[in-house]
C-alpha cells in the first residue's frame, strides 16, 4: 500500500510537473495573444502602463542602494535594410503588376514605415524617450527612501547614442522630480569593461557547427512562406525566381514588430498579414536565436551568458563597497539589451539560466525573450538595511520591474541575504574562470 | 581660473594682455568658457517682454578628439628618452605627459566634468535671465548633432534648466535628420584647395614664418637640441606640446597643469596669432580665398530664420536650443556679422587690430542666443538682441534701439545676403 502510494505520488508529481511545463508554454501563447507586440521579442516595448507591486520589506529595512542596468527604449532599427529591402522588393513587384490587393496595402504601409525611419536608423524614438522617463518616474515612486536631497546619483551610459539619449531622458525625469539633486552622468568608453564586456574567445564559440546545424534544422521546421507569399504576390513563379521568401518573411515580421515604436503605432499593424501559427513560428525562431547567443544553450557549451561575468562581478563588488555609506546611492547604468539578457541568464533570474540543447523545449521552460530583455528592460538590485551597522543586508532583484526569483535559498523571498547572494554569485564566477583558465593547475 | 568676460574685454585689452592672465585664450578653440559671466544686460525695450529664445551652442570642454595631437610630441619625447637625450626638466615633462596620456586613454573626444558644468551653468543662467520665456509650462525644444559630447551637453543644459524650473516641457532629439543644418560640412567650401588658395597659402606662410619655432623650449628639454633635430621637428614639437599644455584647462581636475611653466606669454601669444590667422582663412570672410567660407552655414541661418518666423506666430513659443560644434558656430557668427566678425580683408596682420579674435567666439561651451521681444502676440514690431557667449553683441545693420534690433530688418538682411550667394 505504502509502495503504491509512493508510486502514485511520483506519478502525479511527474504529471503535475509535465503539466506545469505545458502550462508555461500555454502561458506564453496567451501572453502573445493578449498583446501581439510581444511577438517582437527583444523589440517589444516593455510594459509601462502600471508599475508592478512591491512585497513590503522585512520590518525596519529600508533601501539604501540601487544598482540598475537598463537598456535603451524603443528605437528605429539599426539595419536600414529591414526598411529598404522589403520596400524595394514590393515596389518592383508593384511596377510589374505582381502584387495582390493585400500586397499593395502592405506596400503602402511599409512605404510609410520606410519614410518614418529614413535617416533615423538606430535612433531612440519619441516613444522610447517617453518610456525612459516613465520608468524613472515609477522607480522614484516605488522607492521614495532613495530619493532624498542627500542621495547621490551616478549615471552612466555606454557610448551609443540611443543609450545616451535614454540616460539623458531618465536624468530629465530625475531632475524634474527632485530639486536639488546631485547627479553625475557620463558616457565613456572607459567603463565598457563592465558595462558591455567583450570576450571574443567566448563569443567565437556561439555558432559552432553543431549549433548551426541544430538551429538551421529548427528554422526549417518552423518556416513556411508559401501561404504568406501567395497572399501578397499574384504570381508564385515570380516569387520563386525573384524573391528570397525566407528573408522577406523575416524582414516583414521584424517590421511588424516595429510598428509599435513608429509614428504609426495604433494606426495600423503588419501582424495581421500573418496567421497566429506563422507569428508563433517566427517568434520561436527569434527566441531560439537569442537563447543560443545569450542564454545557457548547451549546444554551444552553455556558457554564453558568462560574457556578462564582469558586469555581475562589478555588481557584487559595488554591493560590498557601499555597505557603510551614510546616504542613499544609486547607480543607473544604460547599456545594450543583450547585456541585460545575458546578465539575467547568468544570474539565473526566474529560472532563465536554464540549460538545454533542445530548442523546442524553450517555451516549456518559460524562456521567452520578450520577458527577459524587451526594449527598456532592466535589472535592478536593491539593497536594504535597518542602519549602517546592520550586519544582515538584504537585496531584492527586479527584472523589468518585477520581483525576480534568485537560485538561492532564502527565508524572506523575494528578499535575499546579501552575504548568500554574494557568495553564490562570486563562487559561480570563480568556478567558471577556474575551469576555463586553469587557475588551479598544479 | 577664468573670470573675465569674453566679449566685453575686447575693447579694453589687447590680446597679449588677455593671454598674460588667461593663457588658455591662446589655444583658440580649446579655450575654456568663463566660470562666471559679468556682462550686464540692457533692460527690455519699453513695453516689450522676451517671448522666444533661439540658440546655437557648442559642446562644453572635452578631451582632445584624437590621439594625433598628443602623440606628435609624446612620441618625439619617448624617442629622445630612449636615447638619453632628455634633460632633468625634460624628464619631468615626459612624466607629466605619461599621466596625461593615461588620463585621456579611452576618453578621446568625450565631454569632461567641467564641460558638463559649463553647460549646466549656461542653462541655469538662461532660465534666470529670461524667466518670462522659460516659465512653467514653456516648451523647450533641444536638438543636438549625433556626436555624443553634444548629446551630453544638451542633456546637461536641459537637466539644469529643470532644476531651475521643474515644470518646463523639454524635448530632446539627436538625429541624422537634422544634420543638414546642425552640422553641415560644405563639400566644396571645406575642401582644402578652396580655402587654402595659393594666395592664401603664401600670405599664411609669410605671416607664420617669424612666429614659428621655439629654440628656448628645445634647450630646456633636450640635452643636445641639435642632435635630436634628427627626429624632433621643432615647429611641430613646440606647437603640439603647447596645445597639450593648454588643453589641460579643459580637464576638470587638471586646471593648473605643470606643462604651462615651459612657456612664456610671448610664446603663447605667437601661437595664438598663428592659429587665429588659420581659423580666419578657414572660416572667416577672408579675401585671399574669395571670402565665401562663412556661407557654409547658410542652411543653419536659413533654418533659424524659418524657425523664428513660425515661432513668432505662436502665443508661447518657448525656446529652441541647438547643440553642435565650433566649426559651425564660428562661420555662423562670421556670416551674420556679429561683433564685426564679418570682417573682410586680405591682410592677416589686420585681424588683431580689427578685433577678429576667434577665441572670443568659440571657446568650449560657446553659444549664440537670439532673444526675441514683443508687447503681445499681436505686436508687429518684434525686436531681438543677440548674445554672443551671453554678452550683448552688435549686428551689421542699423537700429534705433541698440542693443535691440528689428527682427524684420535682420531677417531681410540675412536672406538677401544668403540669396546672393552663388
Amino acid at each position: 500500500m505504502k509502495k503504491l502510494l509512493i508510486t502514485v505520488a511520483v506519478v502525479s508529481a511527474t504529471f503535475t510537473g509535465a503539466l506545469a511545463q505545458g502550462d508555461k508554454a500555454l502561458q506564453i501563447e496567451k501572453e502573445i495573444k493578449a498583446d501581439i507586440n510581444r511577438a517582437a521579442g527583444m523589440f517589444y516595448a516593455r510594459y509601462t502602463a502600471k508599475a508592478p507591486n512591491d512585497t513590503p520589506a522585512p520590518k525596519g529595512k529600508k533601501p539604501f542602494y540601487i544598482n540598475h542596468y537598463g537598456c535603451p527604449g524603443p528605437y528605429y532599427l539599426d539595419k536600414s535594410e529591414y526598411y529598404t529591402e522589403p520596400y524595394a522588393i514590393f515596389t518592383k513587384a508593384d511596377s510589374l503588376g505582381k502584387l495582390t490587393k493585400l500586397g499593395k496595402e502592405v506596400l503602402r504601409r511599409i512605404t510609410l514605415m520606410y519614410q518614418d525611419a529614413k535617416d533615423r536608423d538606430g535612433e531612440l524614438t519619441v516613444r522610447g524617450a517617453q518610456q525612459s522617463r516613465t520608468l524613472v518616474k515609477q522607480m522614484m515612486e516605488r522607492f521614495p527612501d532613495m530619493f532624498t536631497p542627500k542621495g547621490y546619483y551616478s549615471v552612466r551610459s555606454i557610448v551609443e547614442n540611443r543609450c545616451i539619449m535614454t540616460m539623458q531622458e531618465g536624468l530629465l525625469q530625475l531632475s524634474a522630480m527632485q530639486q536639488p539633486i546631485v547627479a553625475r552622468s557620463k558616457a565613456s568608453l572607459q567603463e565598457l569593461k563592465f558595462m558591455d564586456p567583450v570576450d571574443t574567445e567566448l563569443t567565437s564559440q556561439r555558432l559552432d557547427s553543431l549549433t548551426r546545424i541544430s538551429y538551421n534544422r529548427f528554422t526549417d521546421l518552423n518556416s513556411n512562406e508559401n501561404r504568406l507569399m501567395s497572399s501578397l504576390f499574384t504570381d508564385m513563379n515570380y516569387v520563386m525566381n525573384n524573391i528570397d521568401a525566407f528573408t522577406l518573411c523575416k524582414q516583414l515580421f521584424i517590421l511588424a514588430g516595429n510598428v509599435q515604436h513608429s509614428s504609426y503605432a495604433g494606426q495600423f499593424s503588419l501582424y495581421e498579414i500573418f496567421t497566429p501559427e506563422e507569428i508563433h513560428q517566427q517568434w520561436r525562431k527569434q527566441n531560439a536565436w537569442h537563447y543560443i547567443n545569450y542564454g545557457g544553450c548547451t549546444l554551444n557549451g552553455g556558457y554564453q551568458a558568462y560574457l556578462q561575468r564582469a558586469t555581475l562581478r562589478n555588481m557584487m563588488h559595488m554591493g560590498d563597497s557601499v555597505l557603510k555609506r551614510y546616504n542613499p546611492l544609486m547607480h543607473l547604468r544604460y547599456t545594450n539589451a543583450y547585456v541585460i539578457m545575458g546578465l539575467a541568464c547568468l544570474m539565473d533570474l526566474d529560472g532563465y539560466g536554464v540549460h538545454t540543447a533542445n530548442l523546442d523545449s524553450l517555451e516549456d521552460y518559460g524562456w521567452a525573450n520578450y520577458r527577459i530583455a524587451p526594449l527598456g528592460g532592466s535589472i535592478m538590485m536593491i539593497h536594504y538595511r535597518t542602519d549602517r551597522d546592520d550586519p544582515d543586508v538584504l537585496v531584492k532583484v527586479l527584472l523589468n520591474g518585477n520581483e525576480a526569483r534568485l537560485p538561492i535559498p532564502t527565508d524572506c523571498a523575494p528578499y535575499y541575504h546579501w552575504q548568500d547572494v554574494k557568495l553564490y554569485y562570486l563562487r559561480k564566477l570563480y568556478r567558471y574562470e577556474n575551469r576555463r583558465f586553469n587557475f588551479n593547475k598544479k | 581660473m577664468v573670470i573675465i568676460s569674453l566679449t566685453s574685454s575686447i575693447s579694453a585689452q589687447s590680446v597679449r594682455d588677455i593671454i598674460a592672465h588667461t593663457p588658455s585664450y591662446s589655444s583658440c578653440n580649446y579655450h575654456v568658457y568663463p566660470d562666471s559671466i559679468t556682462a550686464v544686460l540692457t533692460p527690455a525695450p519699453a513695453g516689450k517682454k522676451p517671448f522666444y529664445i533661439s540658440h546655437y551652442g557648442r559642446h562644453g570642454s572635452r578631451y582632445i578628439s584624437n590621439r594625433t595631437g598628443y602623440e606628435t610630441p609624446y612620441l618625439m619625447m619617448q624617442h629622445a628618452d630612449s636615447l638619453d637625450e632628455l634633460t632633468a626638466a625634460g624628464a619631468k615633462v615626459l612624466h607629466e605627459m605619461n599621466s596625461i596620456m593615461r588620463d585621456t586613454e579611452g576618453r578621446w573626444g568625450e565631454l569632461t566634468g567641467s564641460g558638463k558644468r559649463q553647460l549646466e551653468d549656461i542653462g541655469q543662467r538662461m532660465v534666470r535671465r529670461f524667466p518670462e520665456v522659460l516659465c512653467p509650462g514653456a516648451n523647450v525644444k533641444c536638438i543636438s548633432t549625433i556626436v555624443p559630447r553634444c548629446i551630453e551637453s544638451m542633456g546637461s543644459t536641459a537637466m539644469k534648466m529643470l532644476q531651475e524650473c521643474p515644470q518646463l516641457n523639454i524635448t530632446m532629439e539627436a538625429s541624422k535628420r537634422s544634420q543638414w543644418f546642425m552640422n553641415y560640412q560644405d563639400r566644396k567650401l571645406r575642401k582644402r584647395s578652396t580655402y587654402m588658395t595659393p594666395q592664401a597659402q603664401k600670405a599664411y606662410d609669410e605671416y607664420i614664418k617669424p612666429r614659428m619655432g621655439n629654440s628656448r623650449l628645445m634647450e630646456q628639454i633636450f640635452k643636445n637640441p641639435d642632435i635630436v633635430k634628427e627626429f624632433v621637428e621643432e615647429d611641430y614639437f613646440n606647437y603640439y606640446l603647447m596645445k597639450m599644455a593648454l588643453f589641460q584647462f579643459n580637464i576638470s581636475y587638471n586646471r593648473n597643469p605643470r606643462l604651462m611653466e615651459l612657456f612664456n606669454t610671448d610664446e603663447f601669444y605667437r601661437m595664438w596669432q598663428i592659429d587665429n590667422a588659420l581659423w580666419y582663412i578657414q572660416y572667416g570672410a577672408c579675401k585671399l580665398n574669395g571670402g565665401c567660407q562663412p556661407y557654409s552655414q547658410r542652411h543653419l541661418l536659413r533654418q533659424m530664420i524659418a524657425d523664428a518666423d513660425s515661432c513668432i506666430k505662436l502665443d508661447r513659443p518657448g525656446a529652441q536650443l541647438r547643440f553642435g560644434h565650433e566649426t559651425v558656430l564660428l562661420p555662423l557668427v562670421c556670416l551674420i556679422g556679429v561683433n564685426g566678425f564679418d570682417l573682410e580683408t586680405d591682410n592677416l596682420d589686420e585681424l588683431e587690430d580689427k578685433g577678429w579674435w576667434c577665441s572670443s567666439v568659440f571657446p568650449m561651451g560657446a553659444n549664440l542666443q537670439f532673444i526675441f521681444y514683443r508687447s503681445s502676440p499681436k505686436d508687429q514690431d518684434v525686436l531681438f538682441k543677440v548674445l554672443l557667449n551671453e554678452a550683448e553683441a552688435t549686428l551689421p545693420i542699423q537700429t534705433d534701439c541698440a542693443p535691440y534690433y528689428h527682427w524684420k530688418d535682420f531677417r531681410q538682411y540675412c536672406l538677401d545676403k544668403i540669396n546672393n550667394y552663388k
